[in-house]
């Protein structure tokens, strides 16, 4: 499934580090496309992903795809910012619980009131630089 | 064999502002408002210099100058010592493991006196930018500092959600910032001491929704040494003391958010390590006479209250606003003023915390003395209270 690219004009203000092995999903993310990894045996998915599975440590892992889907687990407009956002404040932030049974932050979208347990859905932020991870209520 | 650990002497800074800007001609330097600390933790005691085997220091933050703080400090003491000189880093449990590891000396037998101290000076740093520092401290800088969460924004979005799963409205929350400062007024290391009402913490300007001006802490600085005794030692000095009674810790193995959706307000490391202490010290969170609890914002102490089983899960804002956790009331929850009102220099904030027992369980309090308070209970805490760390003090002469 293909996420919606919202254009963010600018650079990612506090842009994350890439390395080797985390290049997969930035370069997935860039296509809109959410990835995540799994142990091959364990099969159950983690995120962020990891060269290995955290809850049976074994190295043998695979990267899979989430769908984005999921409900606003709670969320938060950051008023008092660091200086590397300044310009953006006030701005909102959330947590997700996706329905592959895994929480994860970011920043969230939205013009309306945003409804906690409600769908969402993830987007991405495309900047001048990259990509970064956002929901919207579906 | 192992000895029991206690609290013999205790000295802090009113907590406050002290450093300098950067480039302005008079500096506060770190080093002088510590030794004087030192001494009078010492004069309280009652102890000479020579009896010191071990100092444990909370890491000091990034801004001041001077590194390997600890060593240095044996230095401008002239204080050698044979059991240990260490600094010791937990994030918000920095205090806290300052104190356990001192206590853990005694306990071990490898010293006999210890200090717990240490400082933390930060004002001198315009806020937004100190943010551009402490936002690296909590949540993944790969894949949360990315969207600007700040240390409190994780606190802030517990509000959110225990507002929607309880009902509990903003101005209970805001009832703890009340309730702290009826505390501070009576307090001198209180930053924060004038009146305040409901009314004006709720018309705050917004720093992170729902959480207000009042709601979060303030900038501070400050400096505390604690000085623990074997009860050996502490008895030879013939004046009232605490003893080490319990301890717990748990770390949930998640780190701000847990991948695996969990009910995030619950606070399972604080209600896992409190158990610990609790059984511990033989005693259950009845038996308490209060507890100090690091608690950053209003939301934090709801939330920490209930896991530790000093008020029912899903009604600490109901019963902060009732009075239940304030002065005078059921299980007062940070007589001090917490750190809303006695304010909040995050990395000893654990130690003054231990200040605030000891003053209590010694019958020091004033104004805010719990009467007859013979056993108290501090708690220090790392990120979203994905750690806590527990001791049980009690009252001994």
């Amino acid at each position: 499934m293909t996420l919606t690219t919202i254009r963010r004009d600018g650079p990612r203000p506090y842009p994350p580090r890439v390395s080797e092995f985390s290049e997969t999903f930035w370069n997935a993310l860039a296509k809109g496309r959410l990835m995540a990894t799994r142990g091959r045996a364990s099969r159950r998915p983690s995120f962020p992903p990891k060269p290995f599975c955290p809850f049976t440590w074994e190295r043998e892992i695979e990267w899979c795809e989430l769908s984005g889907r999921g409900t606003l687990y709670s969320h938060t407009v950051v008023h008092a910012a660091p200086q590397a956002f300044a310009h953006m404040a006030p701005y909102r932030v959330c947590i997700v619980d996706l329905e592959e049974g895994l929480r994860v932050a970011g920043a969230l979208v939205c013009d309306r009131d945003p409804q906690i347990d409600a769908p969402v859905e993830a987007v991405v932020l495309m900047h001048d630089d990259g990509p970064l991870l956002g929901f919207q209520q579906a | 064999m192992t000895v029991t650990p206690c609290i013999v002497g205790a000295a802090a800074l009113p907590v406050g502002r002290y450093q300098a800007p950067r480039g302005a001609e008079r500096q506060t330097l770190e080093r002088e408002l510590l030794a004087g600390v030192v001494l009078d933790a010492m004069a309280d005691a009652g102890l000479d210099k020579s009896e010191i085997d071990a100092m444990v220091f909370g890491l000091e933050r990034d801004y001041p100058r001077q590194r390997y703080f600890a060593t240095f400090m044996a230095n401008y003491l002239r204080l050698p010592a044979k059991a240990t000189i260490a600094e010791v880093m937990g994030n918000g449990m920095t205090g806290g493991l300052a104190f356990d590891q001192a206590a853990s000396e005694i306990m071990l037998g490898r010293a006999r006196v210890a200090l717990a101290l240490g400082t933390n000076l930060e004002t001198g740093i315009p806020t937004a930018e100190h943010l551009d520092n402490s936002m690296r401290h909590t949540g993944d800088v790969d894949f949360h500092t990315p969207f600007g969460f700040t240390p409190i924004s994780w606190y802030a979005m517990d509000a959110m959600r225990y507002m929607h799963d309880t009902g509990a409205t903003r101005a209970e929350l805001a009832s703890v910032a009340v309730k702290s400062r009826t505390f501070a007024a009576h307090n001198p290391l209180a930053q924060y001491r004038d009146p305040l009402t409901l009314e004006e913490v709720l018309a705050q300007r917004m720093i992170v929704e729902p959480l207000g001006l009042f709601e979060v802490p303030g900038r501070a600085d400050g400096a505390v040494c604690i000085v623990l005794a074997s009860e050996e030692a502490a008895r030879a000095l013939g004046r009232p003391y605490l003893k080490l009674r319990g301890r717990g810790f748990f770390h949930e193995g998640a780190h701000q958010i847990n991948e695996v959706p969990n009910d995030m307000t619950a606070y399972v490391a604080a209600e896992a390590a409190g158990k610990s202490a609790y059984e511990d010290a033989g005693i259950v969170p009845g038996d308490l006479d209060f507890a100090e609890i690091y608690a950053p914002c209003t939301i934090t102490e709801v939330l920490a209250s209930e896991a530790f089983g000093l008020v029912p899960r899903g009604q600490g804002a109901a019963a902060a606003t009732a009075g239940e956790t304030g002065l005078g009331g059921r299980i007062p929850v940070s007589p001090s003023g917490g750190c809303l009102s006695r304010g909040h220099p995050p990395w000893v904030t654990g130690l003054y915390s231990i200040v605030e027992a000891a003053e209590q369980l010694r019958g020091r309090a004033g104004g805010r003395q719990i009467a007859g308070a013979s056993l108290g209970m501090v708690a220090a805490e790392l990120g979203n209270y994905n750690a806590a760390l527990v001791h049980i003090l009690e009252a001994a002469a």
